[in-house]
């Protein structure tokens, strides 16, 4: 049996632990500020404050989602008698030949808090971001052409939209993430049509640009359809014939409620930006060449609106991210094992008076993820303003 | 008084049985009493059997008046017969009373009735009614409000309607059998059943049980309170909370043993039990509903002592055989030895019970059989499961979204999957869980007490019965069933019972890692008012000091 | 403008009717009544009796018939019992059994707004007294929010790049980036706890006179709103919702500030406090008036996790229950609720952005 650890060895083995972590930001960092110049506005973010400090934040985690195997002290799921609510730096009580200590103590269910938060990193980070782009393709996708043309397209566009904002978020979670929708073809339908999305975008993406030069038209538009509509049938469908691809039916669920409840809002700001953009010189320019609308909407209008954006694209990620943490919170959606912070928060604060551990560790992870996309943002947006 | 005497020198010959069998240890003492008692044998006259006097009487009597705050649940009211919770009949008990009440101690005392007595093979049964009752609408309640009663009880067409099993000793084609009852005078009858029956007294403490008005037709007894006892509704709102005030029009039958308290205040907080904790710590609450996991030593931390209440509750994780690859008997048996049921009890259920043997019989049931505990071998589970091909296969165990539930279901999926085995866990809200429970390949259920260890195996193993979860059909097990449905003596119940468990054992029919006891936690100054094993809440006895 | 208001209510029906629909078609598939039936007349029913219940209370019908049922624009489902007496969607809603006593059509048309199975309630009931508790809890939100956003806002931007915009606009995003459930938590950990926190230090200082310092439970706020009960789900909600205002009002503000005339002021000599009270910050509130009308619908789903979390029960509270329990004609109910909230609050944003600019006029 070996001796409790005391904070400051806590923190000290916490920073052995994430080694893999601190040498690829070193090495990052060091690239990234010693090539800054010619990265555009990748670049520009290490200028400011904020923005680098934000970038450490959100690549903190994101290193630590990669590296996830290499830094946890036990499997997530493992349950070890007598850690039940451990203090953080308890020692286990047969170590075996595993770690000896669980550094942040353990849950309710005797489990590793530490690596549990660890393996949450991942698995936040396998949804948000991939979420965040859905919803940001369809918006886009739908958004242009509103912006663009107008007209009818627009004011049907626009009135699905408001439809679809104007209900709640939590009646839509569970009206669309209940278990009964699961077994009925509302969900596969809904992914059918909204993973179709992204095919589609780059299929008239690369198009629109090389219609002109037919040979590398047919390669890049023929490989987008291979490896999208492979990806496409794993995904929505489950039937991905080589198995590489595909989403388990209660994930699916989440999925397509998460990018059903964001899109809308995405659309409505490329609408927006575009009906700003499209008044502009550079596209009567286009215009005039002759180019075709789905030339101007994508290669003319979206490049100047890319800003904005990528700003959106940074809080929306923080935002998908608590969204996941409230379906958890409601015990909706995600796997009920799951180290994914949002359900462990929700079952660590039945005990915070007590055991504050096992709710804060995750809550602190997810509070700095989302402050460092929003720093991220902030400095984005700083340094794109001023170009 | 008459009657008084004759229990007491004609006390029913199985019950001096079970006497013996209690002084020899053979029996619980808690068993002695249900069994006895439900045979017709008034408590005291039980304890004598024992040669023990009944527990001294409170040693605090609680003081007239004051108002009590309790954390529980409220539901939506509808026909008692239908109740699904108890917490629905447990608003009620303050005017709908019942004819037999199931006692802490495991004894079953009369209300309603003033007593009854069953015949040498317990399949006529004279029921006294109680005498001075009345309505409190004033009409008095006499025998034929029994008889009534047990009609409705027997009515299988109303949907939901949980007694008509209870009563089908009494009943034919979903209703009454003609001549089950036979009214003698206003204040005795008699039943008469067509098999042999010990538990139908026992049957009538069950919660759905209630005692309605024969004016009762429609589904709401608190909008219309006619009832026998003392108190009455202010307001009910679901979700929200109840409130029952002392009534001062009706004179109750029991008075001065009870009815201490003006006001009951109901406060339904949600199934968070941390909501609950902050609703003590602000004085909100005075005690709550039932107390599960950590929280009985936090509610203790903040001054509500706790109160146990031992009972063969548990949870069934159970596999059915009519799915695959449940029906391979060596999956289930292989997942059962990856499993150690103490380890669950520990971080599952914090130790609050007690470790029990995958086969649903509980050590104090009278006819329980004592075994060699399961067999643990993590090792030989995953070469089973290999052997089976499902090495790469992926369990699933589903569970309702409740707290304690969950987490025992995830202390056996963590065993399985220590072992070796793939598993996955599954969570389905309170809700949605009902709608295919008894179809689940592999899921947990909630199964609370019986008096009698066959009653659950009646209710639950027996091929084809409706609450069959497991899907278990064995021919074997159910002839050797019958014969223990047909021996009294508990001895030599039990040598059948040796085979019943082994069979259950063999089949490997279900993980049951433990006996759940129940917990209570309420202000020191609340009297009365300790866990009960089947979560009743008799208010009209609970009082302040 | 009459025109325009008219296409506005005209778009706010359609869209109702649009939802509405959604809605019952999600409710009504047939697993969810299948837990409809189970959660009203027992858990452990067989099927046959689910069919029964179904057909008993009128769930057999087609979908689309019923919807017109809950519209009021089809006539309500009947059935006569053996003795005569006549059940029915109608006979129902009105408490009658004698044939003809009761209306042909009873549903939202009529002013029916059905019955709600969670509650047995009349949801009208049900909803307009959930409504007015979470009102309180809205008003008491905004007025704390909005004058803290404003005040963080202004501040911040007053002086952009200076260490106060810079401490106070990180302050912004960190509230943005703490969910209700973590503040929610982390508070009633620190403030209502008679374990750990202030409240036990504050017991032994014998500052305070009870266990705790702010009640973690806000049930009795029902009764009484106390600075006790109500402090906390306030600060819950306000916390969150509050950086994002203040983020808008200090880049609204920072705009101001390079304006023309706020130059000029300056080099006129007019003093700083002067210029950012009397000049800049009525233009700088234009943007973060409509932001605090469009934030009110969104504070209407923060709701729903603070309710549950505090035990108040407000109408997020209801939306839960109501979800969770599959009661159908509550959920239209509150459907319909959250429709005219939101598209009422973008009006009144829209007609308030024109008196606050006079360079726009609707048209």
């Amino acid at each position: 049996m070996m001796e409790p650890l005391t904070w400051p060895q806590i923190f000290a083995q916490l920073g052995i632990q994430f080694w893999p972590v601190w040498v690829a930001l070193v090495l990052l960092y060091a690239v990234s500020i010693r090539y800054r110049r010619r990265l555009g506005l990748y670049g520009k973010l290490f200028d400011s404050k904020i923005g680098m400090f934000g970038f450490a934040l959100v690549m903190f985690w994101v290193f630590t989602a990669l590296f996830a195997d290499l830094i946890l002290t036990h499997d997530p799921l493992a349950q070890f008698s007598g850690m039940r609510n451990a203090a953080p730096g308890s020692a286990l009580r047969d170590p075996g030949n595993g770690y000896p200590h669980f550094l942040f103590g353990g849950d309710a269910l005797a489990r590793d808090v530490f690596s549990r938060m660890v393996m949450g990193a991942r698995e936040v980070l396998r949804i948000a971001p991939f979420a965040a782009m859905i919803s940001f393709m369809i918006g886009i996708s739908l958004g242009l052409p509103a912006g663009y043309i107008g007209g009818r397209l627009d004011t049907g566009l626009t009135f699905i939209a408001n439809l679809v904002l104007a209900f709640p978020v939590i009646l839509l979670f569970f009206l669309l993430v209940a278990p009964e929708i699961q077994n009925t073809a509302i969900p596969r339908v809904m992914a059918g049509i909204l993973f179709l999305m992204p095919v589609l975008f780059f299929t008239v993406l690369l198009n629109a640009r090389f219609f002109t030069q037919p040979m590398k038209r047919n390669l890049y538009v023929g490989s987008v359809l291979v490896v999208g509509l492979w990806a496409y049938s794993g995904l929505a469908f489950n039937a991905d014939p080589l198995g590489v691809w595909g989403m388990s039916p209660n994930l699916l669920n989440v999925f397509v409620a998460v990018v059903f409840v964001n899109a809308p809002t995405v659309f409505r700001i490329v609408r927006g930006i575009t009906m700003d953009i499209k008044t502009r010189d550079y596209v009567a320019a286009a215009q005039t060449r002759g180019e075709g609308p789905w030339y101007i909407m994508l290669w003319e209008i979206l490049p100047n609106a890319r800003g904005p954006l990528i700003v959106d694209f940074c809080l929306r990620i923080g935002y998908t991210t608590i969204l996941l943490g409230t379906l958890g919170f409601f015990g909706l959606g995600v796997a009920p094992e799951s180290p994914d912070w949002g359900s462990t928060i929700n079952q660590g604060r039945r005990l915070l008076t007590v055991y504050p551990h096992a709710a804060l560790a995750p809550a602190l992870a997810l509070m700095s993820l989302v402050l460092g996309l929003n720093l991220l943002a902030d400095g984005l947006r700083e340094e794109s303003l001023k170009d | 008084m008459t009657q008084k005497n004759r229990k007491a020198t004609e006390l029913h010959k199985a019950a001096h049985l079970y006497a013996r069998e209690c002084r020899n240890g053979k029996l619980s003492r808690r068993e002695f009493l249900t069994r006895a008692t439900a045979l017709g044998v008034a408590a005291p006259a039980a304890y004598g059997l024992l040669g023990l006097t009944g527990p001294a009487a409170r040693a605090q009597t609680p003081q007239m008046g004051g108002t009590l705050r309790m954390q529980m649940d409220i539901k939506a009211q509808r026909d008692p017969r239908t109740w699904d919770w108890s917490e629905l009949a447990n608003v009620c008990r303050g005017w709908l009373e019942y004819m037999v009440s199931y006692e802490r101690d495991g004894s079953i005392q009369p209300v309603l009735l003033e007593s009854w007595e069953a015949n040498e093979d317990a399949t006529i049964f004279t029921l006294n009614v109680r005498p001075g009752v009345t309505w409190n609408n004033g009409d008095t309640f006499t025998a034929s409000d029994v008889a009534h009663n047990i009609e409705r009880w027997c009515d299988a067409s109303v949907e939901g309607n949980s007694m008509a099993g209870r009563m089908s000793a009494l009943s034919e084609d979903g209703k009454l059998r003609e001549g089950a009852i036979e009214i003698v005078d206003d204040l005795t009858l008699r039943l008469h059943l067509s098999s042999p029956d010990i538990a139908i007294i026992v049957n009538m403490a069950d919660y759905p049980a209630a005692v309605v008005h024969p004016s009762f037709t429609g589904d709401d007894p608190v909008g219309n309170p006619i009832g026998t006892g003392p108190y009455r509704p202010v307001s009910h709102e679901p979700g929200i909370g109840a409130v029952i005030e002392r009534n001062p029009d009706h004179t109750w039958w029991n008075e001065g043993n009870g009815a201490w308290l003006d006001r009951i205040e109901f406060l339904d907080l949600g199934t968070d039990p941390s909501a609950w904790m902050a609703a003590a710590e602000s004085g909100e609450i005075d005690l709550t509903y039932q107390t599960t996991g950590d929280f009985i030593d936090l509610f203790e931390m903040v001054g509500l002592p706790s109160s146990e209440a031992i009972t063969a509750s548990t949870l069934a994780v159970r596999f059915n055989q009519m799915q695959a690859p449940y029906d391979n008997v060596n999956v289930r048996r292989a997942l059962q030895m990856a499993v150690d049921n103490a380890i669950v009890l520990e971080l599952g259920y914090n130790d609050l019970g007690t470790v029990a043997e995958n086969h649903h019989v509980c050590p104090i049931h009278p006819e329980y059989a004592e075994m060699d505990p399961p067999e643990l071998d993590p090792a030989q589970a995953r070469a089973m499961i290999e052997a089976e091909g499902l090495a790469d296969h992926e369990f699933e165990l589903i569970s309702i979204d409740d707290n304690w539930q969950a987490a025992t279901c995830d202390s056996v999926a963590a065993q399985i999957r220590a072992a070796g085995i793939n598993i996955r866990r599954t969570i389905l809200p309170g809700a949605t869980f009902w709608n295919d429970w008894l179809n689940y390949p592999f899921s947990s259920t909630e199964w609370n007490m019986r008096p009698l260890g066959v009653q659950v195996l009646n209710l639950a193993y027996r091929s084809g019965v409706a609450w069959n979860e497991a899907g278990f059909a064995n021919a074997e097990f159910d002839t050797l069933l019958d014969e223990a449905n047909g021996i009294a003596d508990a001895d030599e119940r039990r040598v059948v019972m040796l085979k019943i468990q082994q069979i259950m054992r063999d089949e490997g029919v279900l993980i049951q890692p433990y006996w759940r006891s129940l917990y209570r936690n309420a202000r020191p100054n609340v009297l009365g008012a300790e866990m009960h094993p089947t979560f009743e809440v008799r208010y009209q006895h609970y009082g302040l000091s | 403008m009459l025109l325009f208001l008219a296409r506005r209510i005209g778009v706010m029906l359609v869209t109702a009717l649009c939802l509405t629909f959604v809605v019952f078609y999600l409710t009504n598939l047939p697993a969810k009544l299948e837990t409809l039936a189970k959660t009203q007349a027992g858990s452990r029913i067989s099927d046959a009796e689910v069919v029964s219940w179904l057909e008993r209370n009128g769930y057999n019908q087609p979908m689309l018939l019923r919807y017109g049922e809950w519209l009021g624009a089809v006539p309500g489902w009947t059935r006569e019992a053996d003795d005569g007496s006549i059940t029915g969607r109608c006979y129902r809603l009105a408490s009658v059994t004698e044939p003809g006593a009761a209306p042909v059509r009873c549903g939202l048309i009529q002013g029916y707004w059905g019955n709600s199975t969670r509650f047995r309630a009349d949801v009208a009931n049900v909803i307009s007294a959930r409504l007015g508790a979470t009102g309180m809890l809205m008003l008491w939100v905004l007025i704390v929010m909005v004058p803290m956003a404003l005040l963080v806002g202004v501040l911040a931007g007053m002086r952009e790049g200076s260490r106060t915009d810079r401490s106070l606009s990180t302050f912004a995003i960190a509230s943005t980036a703490t969910p209700e459930y973590v503040s929610g938590v982390v508070f009633i950990a620190l403030f209502a706890s008679s374990a750990v926190g202030l409240s036990p230090l504050l017991v032994s200082w014998g500052v305070i006179e009870g266990p705790v310092l702010f009640q973690g439970n806000a049930r009795s706020a029902l009764e009484k709103i106390t600075f006790w009960n109500f402090f906390l789900p306030v600060m819950t909600i306000a916390l969150y919702g509050m950086g994002y205002v203040a983020r808008i009002t200090r880049a609204s503000m920072t705009e101001v500030m390079t304006q023309q005339y706020i130059r000029t002021a300056r080099l006129k000599g007019v003093s700083f406090g002067n210029i950012v009270l009397r000049h800049a910050l009525r233009n700088a509130l234009i943007a973060p008036f409509t932001v605090i009308m469009l934030q009110i619908p969104w504070l209407l789903n923060g709701v729903v996790i603070v309710e549950v979390l505090f035990s108040y029960p407000g109408f997020g509270w209801v939306l839960f229950e109501a979800a969770a329990n599959n009661d159908i004609e509550l959920l239209l109910a509150a459907s319909v609720v959250a429709v005219v909230v939101v598209l009422i609050t973008q009006l009144v944003s829209d007609i308030g952005y024109v008196y606050l600019n006079p360079r726009i006029r609707i048209t």
